[in-house]
């Protein structure tokens, strides 16, 4: 514990320097704490991209209901879809706590998913066209999810790692799930083999954009710079994209399915993989919103928000009925 | 939107016991229009699968909690005359006397007499 007893009398410049010092020592900063305003700025930037994430991630995955193969298959995915919502909710509501000093509640979250100034993860802005892909995405995608989130258990902020715990409890089912659809096709036919093969062909750009470009030459922003300073991350996007590859590839290659990428391979020397980039310049606009299907999942996003209006406003008959 | 957002939801902080025996722990928040649909939403929301043996909900503006100006304070004071740590000097004591009276049959450990 540090020898500050009282912040009440402490210079902004102080009160700075006792929270930095609270990060250097690994405290965790909870939702009324005293706290720079670009901390709170990164953490409203990171929470709210990850619940809405979570929320449009859901889409491609339940477009494979109505289609699932079986009925077990089904149950799975429904549970997932029900899981991924879940944690929207949770992430969502940790960011609505810290927004309050800005008067600002979920209203303006969706708004801002809508006007597609608030931005979500490439991956999900991709088609799922084939059961294939329902796989590719259940094992690669959820895969890459949970690298990213169990590094992140660690983070300063206290609500955004409780939040994760939660997360990361539940996307261990995700995980064994997705192994399952992919080793069920590919212990199966030669085309089902050969659809998981081109699932995969895909899913292989979308999968490494997922953890962002190298360095702040390529954005031009310095959001992972600050996110390490402020511990709310560990590693950067480079270091996750090299564990996914070390993690998957020799499992992808175990199946006997092969990675569009000829220049594909780890270097002793350098102790890290080589691997074609991906077009960066294609990743920056499908974030912005013109992915193949940003227009198509957002209109759905949109429709029932406010077809579910009528459910909120029943909801309010009765708010002061039971207290 | 028809209703103010501010007065519609409230938060409410969930609490749950996990087995029989054990204490409430805080889980997590959410919004609800009351408590009713709070407890709905929180077994819906954060119960999904795992069985849980008791579940509490209380509006976040019912609680007192604690301003960070008083848990900063809260850890300063030192209260070993009220711990057994402040008291490890018995043992020893103890044993002195043992010494002096060659009592073989009295025992003394850790925890005293």
């Amino acid at each position: 514990m540090s020898d500050v007893t009282s912040l009440a009398h402490l210079t902004d410049e102080e009160k700075y320097e006792h929270f930095m010092r609270r990060i250097e020592n690994d405290e965790k900063i909870e939702a009324e704490d005293w706290m720079p305003d670009d901390y709170r700025e990164q953490l409203i930037k990171l929470i709210t991209m990850h619940g809405i994430s979570e929320i449009m991630g859901a889409f491609p995955e339940k477009e494979w209901v109505p289609k699932a193969p079986t009925l077990h298959r089904k149950l799975a995915i429904m549970a997932k879809v029900q899981d991924e919502m879940g944690h929207g909710q949770l992430l969502l509501r940790v960011a609505e706590d810290l927004l309050k000093p800005y008067g600002k509640t979920r209203e303006d979250i969706m708004q801002d998913l809508f006007s597609k100034r608030l931005k979500f993860h490439n991956v999900f802005h991709m088609p799922s066209p084939t059961w294939g892909d329902a796989a590719v995405i259940a094992w690669l995608v959820d895969g890459a999810a949970i690298l990213s989130q169990t590094m992140m258990l660690k983070t300063s902020y206290g609500p955004y790692g409780r939040a994760l715990k939660r997360i990361c409890q539940e996307e261990s089912f995700h995980s064994k799930h997705g192994e399952s659809l992919v080793l069920s096709l590919a212990e199966g036919t030669p085309e089902q083999r050969r659809m998981l093969q081109e699932a995969l062909n895909r899913w292989w750009e979308p999968l490494l954009m997922f953890f962002g470009p190298k360095s702040s030459k390529e954005t031009g922003h310095t959001n992972v710079d600050k996110n390490l300073k402020y511990k709310l991350r560990s590693k950067t996007n480079e270091e996750l994209r090299q564990e996914f590859l070390t993690k998957y590839v020799p499992k992808i290659k175990l199946l006997g399915l092969s990675v569009p990428d000829d220049t594909l391979h780890f270097d002793e020397e350098k102790g890290e993989w080589i691997y074609q980039e991906p077009d960066w310049q294609k990743f920056k606009e499908i974030i912005k919103g013109n992915g193949p299907k940003s227009d198509e999942r957002l209109a759905l996003r949109r429709s029932s928000y406010e077809n579910s209006q009528w459910v909120r406003d029943a909801l309010a008959e009765y708010r002061m009925a039971a207290v | 939107m028809s209703q103010d957002q501010s007065t519609f939801y409230e938060e409410y902080e969930v609490f749950s016991r996990k087995k029989d025996g054990m204490p409430l722990e805080h889980r997590f928040s959410l919004l609800a229009p009351n408590a009713e649909m709070a407890l709905i939403l929180a077994k819906e929301n954060f119960f999904r699968r795992e069985p849980i043996a008791d579940l509490w909900v209380v509006k976040r503006s019912n609680i007192r909690k604690m301003t960070q100006e008083e848990r900063l304070a809260f850890g300063r004071l030192d209260k070993a005359y009220r711990e057994t740590k402040g008291y490890a000097d018995l043992v020893a004591r103890w044993r002195a006397f043992k010494e002096k009276n060659g009592d073989q049959e009295v025992e003394i450990d850790d925890a005293g007499i």
